[in-house]
C-alpha cells in the first residue's frame, strides 16, 4: 500500500462485471456509478498512473467517499483488493495531509500516544476542534483501561493457553468494560492473558487518512511490542484492528523492510476474541441468561472465514439466550471509522437502513465487534444497548 | 456541449445531473468497457418517468443522443454512448409497485435490481424464473431490453416470456403503456415485445408488467462430473429428449471446477474434463423423479461422479459460484471476451465437440465453453494468458468461427447478451440486408431523429 504501482496488474483484472454494485453501501446510497470500485479504480490509473486526467477536488471526493469497508473486494468475483488500492491511493495523494496542520497534529497525537495525561478528553477535544459534532462520539470513560489493567492475568484454573491482548483505542478510551470482559472471560475459560506494554494505536485510522508514514510509525511500535511476547495467539476485541495486524500489517511496509517479515509472522497468531474462544472452545460452560439479541457483522471481517460466525456459536452456548437475526447481518452501518464525520448525511442515511432492520427484530441488545458500528448505532437506538458479543458472554458468567 | 448541465438542471434536481469529467469518465461503458468506451456530456439520474420524458423533449428538441442505462453489467456494449449526448441511468427508479398474487403479476419501475425482486416476490411464494447471472446487479429495465435469460431458461423461457406490458418514454418525450395486466391480448401489432429486446434504441423503459408463477415448493442441486465435454453434451440431449426438463443445467469446463471448488465444501474431482450442474425443482414426489430419471441416465452413460446436494442452503454455495464463475475465471487470465452464440438443444453435442476441434489448434488464446447448455446457449468465451496484438488477432478470427459455426447449426449470434455494438457486424450474418432495412425502418418509425442509443445494433447504428 506504500506505491500504487504494484497494483496495476490487479486493477487490470478488474472485469468491469459490476458486481460490487451488490454490496457498496456508498453505492447503495448514492447510486452514482462513479462511486463504485471499478469507477474509482478507472479514475485512479487515468489520474494517477496514467496522468489522463488531473487530480482535482471532485477525484479527492471520489477517493474520500469510500468507507474502506472491504464489501466491494469480497463481493468481486476476481479478488480486486480495492480498499488497498483507494488506501494506497489517498496516500499518493495526500502524502499525509488530508487535513489541515491543526486537524493533522491532533489526530497524530491522539493515533500515536497512548497513556498521556488527559487522554480522556482528547476524544471529545479531537472532535470539536475538527469541527465534528461531539454527540456523534461517546463519552471518553473515566479511567481508560489501560490505567486499570496491567501486565499479566492469571488464568482462572491451569493456563492451557497464553495470549497477548492488543487494546485497541475505542476500548481503552470509550469502553474499558469491554477490554475487562475480554480479559475475565479468556481468564475465566483458563487462558493466560498479556497486555504487552507500549501498544499504540493499530494504524486504521491513519491509514484511512492517507497517511502511511503514520501507519509505518505505528507498526515499528507495535509490531515488535506484540511480536516479541512468547503466546499462542494475539487477540483483539476489534475487528478494524484484527484486519490491520492480519491483513495489511505487511502491505503497509515497503518490500525490502526488516520488520516486514516479522509483520507477516505475528500475522499468523492474530484473532479476533470471540473467533479465537470459539476456536478453541470454552472450558466454563455458561450459567442460562434469558436474553435476546440480535448480530451485526461488522464489515471487517473478511480477514479471517470464521469471524462473523463466532459469535453465533460462541453465544449460542449460553443456555436461553436468544439470537434474532437480522434480516441483512452483513449491510454496512455507516459509520465507517471516521467516515461517519466527513461525511455526515450519507453516514446517517446508510445507519438509517441498519437501524430499521434492527428495530424489526425486536432485540433491545444489538451485538458487534466493531466500536465504530457500536458507538455510531448508539447514538440514534435509544431502544438499548450496543455493544460486543463477549460483554454478554461475562454478563452470563456474572464475572 | 455549452449549457447543458444548466438546461438539464432545470429539467432535474441538479445534483441528479452531472457532468464533472469524473463522472462522465465513470458511464463510459459496461463490462466490454475494454473494447471501446464512450463519454457522454452529461449523466441524468431521473427519479419518475415525468423526468424522463422531459429530458427526452429537451434532447428530441436540440437532436441529443440519449443512452438508457441500467446497471451496465451488458456484455455486449449496449449502454455505451459511442455518440456521447445523455447517458440516462434508471438505477434510481428502483420502486417496486405491485406485487398481485390474484393476477400472478407484479409492476415494476425500469431501475428495479433483479434479486431484489426475486426476493420480494419469493416472500409472497411467488417466482420470477429469469435469473441471468448478473442478477445481484442487473436491472429489470436491463432484461427486457436485452431479454435477458439464464440457467432457468431450459424450463422456464427468457425475460421476454414474463413481460405483460410496458410504460415506455419515446424519443420525442411522449408516454405510451403497450400490453397491460391481462395474460393475453390480440391488439394489434405486439409493440410490447417488439421493445423487448430493443437495447435503449426505440424508447426508455420506465415500467413494467411481469408475469408471475407460483413458487415451487422444493428444490434439488446435483453435480454431474463428465469424462469428456462430448459426453457432457450428450448427457444433456439424453436428459432432454428423455422428457426430464430440469430447472437448470449449467455446463461447466474442468478449469472453471478448479477455480469454483474455493466456493464449495468439499471440493469436487477435478479430474472430469467438463460438469453439468442440474437444478430440480417441482413437489418432493416430482424431484424424486427427475433425480432418479437423470441418475438413470448418467450411469447409462459412464460419468464419472455424481454428487447430489439435498440441503438448499449448501446448494445455493454451488450457484453462487456458478455466477461468480466469469470473474473466478479472470484470476487465472488476463482478460476474456464472452460470447453468447446459442444453438438449438439437439445440435449441442455437434457444437460442443466442433469448437473443441477449433480450440485444440489455438496457440495464444484459450478458448472455452461453459453455459446454460439446457437451452443450448453455450457462452464460448475466449481468455487470454497475455494480453498482446497476436492474441487479439487470434481471438478475433476465433470469435468470427465461433459465430460461423454457431449459424451453419442453425443457432443465433446471440442467446441472451444482445447485441450492442459488440456483435453489430454479425446481425448482417444471421439477418441478411433484408431483414436488416426492414428493421431499419421500424427504428425510423419510432426515433426519426435518431437520437436513442445510436451506434447499436447493426454496423451503422441509425
Ligand atoms: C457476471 C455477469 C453475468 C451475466 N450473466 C448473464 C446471463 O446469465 N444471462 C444474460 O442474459 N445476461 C447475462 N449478463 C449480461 C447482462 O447482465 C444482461 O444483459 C442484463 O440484462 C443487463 O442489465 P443491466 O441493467 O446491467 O443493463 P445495461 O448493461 O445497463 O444495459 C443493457 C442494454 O439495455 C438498455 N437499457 C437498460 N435499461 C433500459 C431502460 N430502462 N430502457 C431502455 N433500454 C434500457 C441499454 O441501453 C443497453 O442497451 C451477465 C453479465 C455479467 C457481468
Ligand atoms: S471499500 Fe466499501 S465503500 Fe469503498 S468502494 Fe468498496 S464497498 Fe464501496
Ligand atoms: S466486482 Fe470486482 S471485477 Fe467486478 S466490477 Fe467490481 S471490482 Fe471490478
Amino acid at each position: 500500500m506504500h506505491d500504487l504501482e504494484p497494483y496495476r496488474d490487479m486493477m487490470a483484472k478488474c472485469s468491469h462485471c459490476g458486481l460490487c454494485q451488490a454490496t457498496c453501501p456508498v453505492y447503495l446510497e448514492d447510486f452514482l456509478q462513479t462511486h463504485l470500485a471499478r469507477a474509482r479504480m478507472d479514475l485512479i490509473r487515468a489520474v494517477l498512473l496514467e496522468g489522463e486526467i488531473p487530480v482535482t477536488k471532485r477525484f479527492r471526493e471520489v477517493l474520500d467517499r469510500c468507507l474502506l469497508c472491504t464489501n466491494c473486494s469480497r463481493t468481486c468475483p476476481a479478488g480486486v483488493p480495492v480498499d488497498e488500492i483507494i488506501a494506497a491511493a489517498r496516500n499518493q495523494v495526500y502524502q499525509g495531509k488530508r487535513r489541515d496542520p491543526v486537524r493533522r497534529q491532533l489526530l497524530r497525537r491522539f493515533m500515536n500516544q497512548r497513556g498521556m495525561k488527559g487522554l480522556m478528553g482528547m476524544a471529545g477535544s479531537v472532535a470539536h476542534k475538527m469541527g465534528w459534532t461531539p454527540e456523534e462520539l461517546p463519552a471518553p470513560a473515566s479511567k481508560p483501561f489501560e490505567k486499570r489493567f496491567k501486565g499479566r492475568i492469571p488464568a482462572k484454573g491451569k493456563a492451557r493457553a497464553r495470549v497477548a491482548y492488543f487494546v485497541g483505542c475505542a476500548t481503552n478510551t470509550l469502553y474499558p468494560d469491554t477490554g475487562k470482559a475480554v480479559i475475565n472471560v479468556l481468564a475465566h475459560n483458563d487462558i493466560e492473558v498479556l497486555i504487552p506494554e507500549g501498544q499504540v494505536c493499530c494504524g486504521m485510522p491513519a491509514l484511512a487518512e492517507g497517511d502511511l508514514p503514520l501507519v509505518q510509525e505505528m507498526m515499528r511500535k507495535n509490531v515488535p511490542v506484540l511480536a516479541g511476547c512468547d503466546v499462542d495467539a494475539v487477540v483483539t476485541d476489534c475487528t478494524s484492528c484484527g484486519m490491520m495486524f492480519k491483513a495489511k500489517a505487511a502491505k503497509t511496509l515497503p518490500e525490502d523492510d526488516p520488520l516486514r517479515p516479522q509483520a507477516e509472522a505475528l500475522a499468523e497468531k492474530v484473532w479476533e476474541v470471540t473467533d479465537y474462544l470459539n476456536q478453541i472452545g470454552l472450558t466454563a460452560e455458561p450459567p442460562p441468561l434469558p436474553e435476546s439479541y440480535t448480530y451485526h457483522i461488522p464489515c471487517h471481517r473478511g480477514w479471517t472465514p470464521t469471524v462473523d460466525d463466532a459469535p453465533r456459536n460462541l453465544l449460542g452456548k449460553i443456555p436461553e439466550a436468544e439470537l434474532i437475526e437480522l434480516e441483512n447481518p452483513d449491510k454496512c452501518c455507516g459509520a465507517g471509522g471516521t467516515f461517519f464525520m466527513d461525511f455526515k448525511e450519507l453516514a446517517a442515511d446508510i445507519r438509517t437502513g441498519k437501524l430499521a432492520d434492527i428495530r424489526q427484530t425486536g432485540a433491545k441488545t444489538v451485538l458487534t465487534q466493531c466500536p465504530a458500528c457500536r458507538s455510531f448505532l448508539r447514538t440514534q437506538f435509544e431502544d438499548g444497548q450496543v455493544t460486543h458479543p463477549i460483554v454478554l458472554l461475562a454478563k452470563a458468567y456474572g464475572i | 456541449m455549452k449549457g447543458l448541465a444548466r438546461d438539464l438542471g432545470r429539467l432535474v434536481a441538479k445534483e441528479r445531473v452531472r457532468t464533472d469529467p469524473e463522472d462522465l469518465f465513470a458511464y463510459g461503458g459496461d463490462a466490454t468497457y475494454y473494447v471501446k468506451r464512450g463519454k457522454p456530456d452529461a449523466v441524468v439520474l431521473p427519479e419518475n418517468t415525468s423526468e424522463v420524458s422531459e429530458v427526452m423533449k429537451y434532447a428530441f428538441h436540440n437532436a441529443i443522443p440519449v443512452t438508457p442505462r441500467g446497471a451496465g453489467s451488458g456484455l455486449s456494449g449496449g449502454c455505451t454512448p459511442l455518440h456521447g449526448g445523455i447517458v440516462l441511468d434508471m438505477k434510481r427508479m428502483g420502486r417496486i409497485l405491485e406485487i398481485n398474487r390474484r393476477n400472478m403479476s407484479a409492476r415494476v419501475e425500469a431501475g428495479v435490481v433483479l434479486a431484489d425482486f426475486h426476493k420480494a416476490v419469493k416472500k409472497q411464494g411467488l417466482f420470477y424464473p429469469p435469473n441471468p447471472q448478473s442478477m445481484n446487479v442487473c436491472t429489470l429495465g436491463g432484461n427486457v431490453a436485452t431479454r435477458a435469460c439464464g440457467p432457468h431458461g431450459v424450463k422456464y423461457g427468457a425475460t421476454g416470456d414474463y413481460v405483460m406490458g410496458l410504460e415506455v418514454v419515446l424519443p420525442d418525450g411522449s408516454v405510451i403503456a403497450p400490453g397491460g395486466l391481462a395474460a393475453r391480448s390480440s391488439a394489434g401489432y405486439d409493440l410490447t415485445h417488439l421493445f423487448a429486446g430493443s437495447e435503449g434504441t426505440l424508447g426508455v423503459i420506465t415500467k413494467a408488467n411481469l408475469r408471475l408463477l407460483a413458487l415451487p415448493p422444493a428444490h434439488r442441486t446435483a453435480v454431474v462430473a463428465c469424462e469428456s465435454i462430448e459426453q457432457a453434451g450428450d448427457t444433456v440431449s439424453e436428459i432432454l429428449a428423455g422428457g426430464t426438463l430440469p430447472a437448470m443445467i449449467e455446463f461447466i469446463p474442468q478449469m472453471a471446477i478448479v477455480a469454483m471448488n474455493n466456493y464449495i465444501t468439499p471440493p469436487l474431482i477435478t479430474e472430469g474434463q467438463a460438469y453439468l450442474l442440474i437444478a430440480l425443482d417441482g413437489t418432493q414426489d416430482e424431484i424424486q423423479a427427475q433425480a432418479d430419471e437423470i441418475l438413470g441416465i448418467c450411469r447409462r452413460m459412464g460419468v464419472l461422479d455424481i454428487r447430489v446436494i439435498e440441503d438448499e442452503k449448501e446448494a445455493e454455495t454451488y450457484w453462487t459460484a456458478r455466477s461468480n464463475l466469469g470473474g473466478m475465471l479472470l484470476t487465472m487470465m488476463k482478460k476474456a471476451i464472452n460470447e453468447d452464440v446459442a444453438v438449438p438443444r439437439d445440435r449441442i453435442p455437434e457444437f460442443v465437440r466442433e469448437i473443441q476441434n477449433m480450440a485444440s489448434t489455438l496457440s495464444k488464446v484459450v478458448l472455452g465453453i461453459a453455459g446454460h447448455a439446457g437451452d443450448g446457449n453455450m457462452h464460448p468465451s475466449i481468455f487470454f494468458p497475455e494480453v498482446n496484438s497476436e492474441a487479439e488477432k487470434e481471438a478475433q478470427e476465433t470469435v468470427k468461427k465461433v459465430v460461423r459455426l454457431g449459424l451453419s447449426l442453425g443457432g443465433t449470434v446471440s442467446g441472451e447478451h444482445g447485441i450492442g455494438f459488440h456483435k453489430a457486424e454479425f446481425l448482417h450474418w444471421e439477418l441478411g440486408e433484408v431483414q436488416i432495412r426492414l428493421l431499419k425502418r421500424i427504428k425510423k418509425a419510432f426515433d426519426p431523429k435518431g437520437i436513442m442509443n445510436p451506434g447499436k445494433l447493426w454496423k451503422d447504428g441509425r
